[in-house]
């Protein structure tokens, strides 16, 4: 029976299906807002105060360091804690709504969700200081171990199936990433290109 | 939170704002969430996070649109940020375009019932990207090619295109009985 109302009729249909009751009231959404704000600021400081105690272990481990190598690695540690901690500030506390959040038009705002996907590795790669890291992580670690390794060349030997496994593991987790970014770039694409055809 | 703040120039307060638009549009959000999340209880949360979004958006509307212009912006974006979070079900969305040419045999029945030709239209809109899905729906909802364009950003013009192949799609789906039925 096609020619029956309303089946005929998808946006009588749409438009008729039942619906339920506003999920909070005006109370309950100003209190969830605060709460979390609230929330937002604690986790915030949370990692403010982790990154600035993380900092002053390690500057504290830097100044104890008899060998130049490991104080300088430490030190590097010590000053990407507070790198760290000025952009735990920088993008984890909490503001008000940006301008452009929620109520920019659809377009813009899906094409900004996709970028920010698609750079997300890159931006926590750099927000996060990580090269200052794995810096000091040379200093501490693959430059004595280079060192030992000629008094000692097992050492060496040793961290080979180590080197093997991360070689793999960088090499899947590039390729399944730059396959992923290149998706989102294509889907980039088809909205700029819609974007273009809009104006 | 100011909750009682007033929209500057206006004496109008943010929750006065808000009561308006669940006065005149809560039930298009609820609908709205609908075609966006199947789950029950992630379409609940979904919904919260709505009208918490809407709420807070409040604090900043400055009347350059309409409040309906606006209340829809802020909740399909919202969903629309819902979706793409979910990367594993934004992979098997599909375009308009895509899903007019598909060669599917899935609904190869007429539909029988009101609660079918709904599920029918559900399973329909939750197929589509993001984009797409804000037309069918603002389409769904009354709306002409230029609110729809405002909301969504594109011309008139792409959205009338759009709207043409949706009611293909509708009819084939509808009248019938499948895509590629007739």
């Amino acid at each position: 029976m096609p020619d029956e109302f309303p089946l005929n009729d998808p946006k009588k249909i749409w438009q008729e299906q039942p619906t339920e009751a506003i999920p909070m009231t005006l109370d309950e959404i100003r209190r969830k807002a605060h709460r979390l704000q609230m929330i937002a600021r604690v986790v915030a400081l949370a990692w403010i105060g982790f990154g600035f105690a993380l900092c002053a272990g390690f500057a504290r481990a830097s100044a104890r360091a008899h060998v130049v190598i490991p104080r300088i690695g430490w030190a590097i540690m010590s000053l990407w804690c507070l790198y760290g901690v000025y952009h735990a500030f920088k993008w984890i506390w909490p503001g008000r709504l940006p301008a452009d959040a929620t109520f920019s038009t659809s377009l813009e705002f899906y094409r900004k969700e996709l970028e920010r996907q698609r750079d997300y590795g890159w931006r926590l790669w750099r927000r996060s200081g990580l090269a200052w890291a794995f810096l000091g992580l040379a200093f501490l670690v693959v430059i004595p171990v280079v060192i030992g390794s000629l008094q000692n060349p097992r050492i060496l030997v040793n961290a080979v199936p180590f080197c093997v496994m991360l070689g793999i593991w960088l090499v899947v987790f590039l390729s399944t990433r730059k396959r992923k970014q290149q998706e989102l770039q294509q889907e980039i694409d088809e909205l700029n290109a819609m974007d273009r055809g809009s104006r | 939170m100011g909750g009682t703040e007033s929209i500057p120039g206006e004496g109008v307060s943010q929750d006065d704002l808000y009561r308006e638009a669940v006065d005149h549009y809560g039930s298009s959000l609820d609908r709205l969430a609908r075609a966006y999340e199947a789950d029950s209880e992630m379409r609940r949360d979904l919904l919260q996070d709505i009208h918490l979004q809407l709420w807070r958006s409040f604090a900043q509307f400055d009347k350059r649109c309409s409040l309906r212009t606006w209340v829809y912006r802020v909740a399909h974006n919202v969903a629309t940020g819902h979706v793409v979070r979910q990367s594993r079900i934004r992979k098997r969305l599909a375009s308009i375009e895509e899903i007019e040419g598909m060669a599917s045999h899935e609904q190869n029945e007429q539909v029988t019932s009101k609660n079918q030709a709904l599920e029918r239209l559900s399973t329909l809109i939750q197929r589509l990207k993001p984009l797409d899905r804000q037309i069918i729906i603002l389409y769904l909802e009354g709306m002409d090619a230029n609110s729809t364009a405002e909301i969504t950003g594109l011309s008139a013009a792409n959205i009338a295109m759009k709207v043409h192949r949706i009611k293909n799609i509708l009819r084939r789906w509808f009248h019938e009985g499948g895509p590629h039925a007739g």
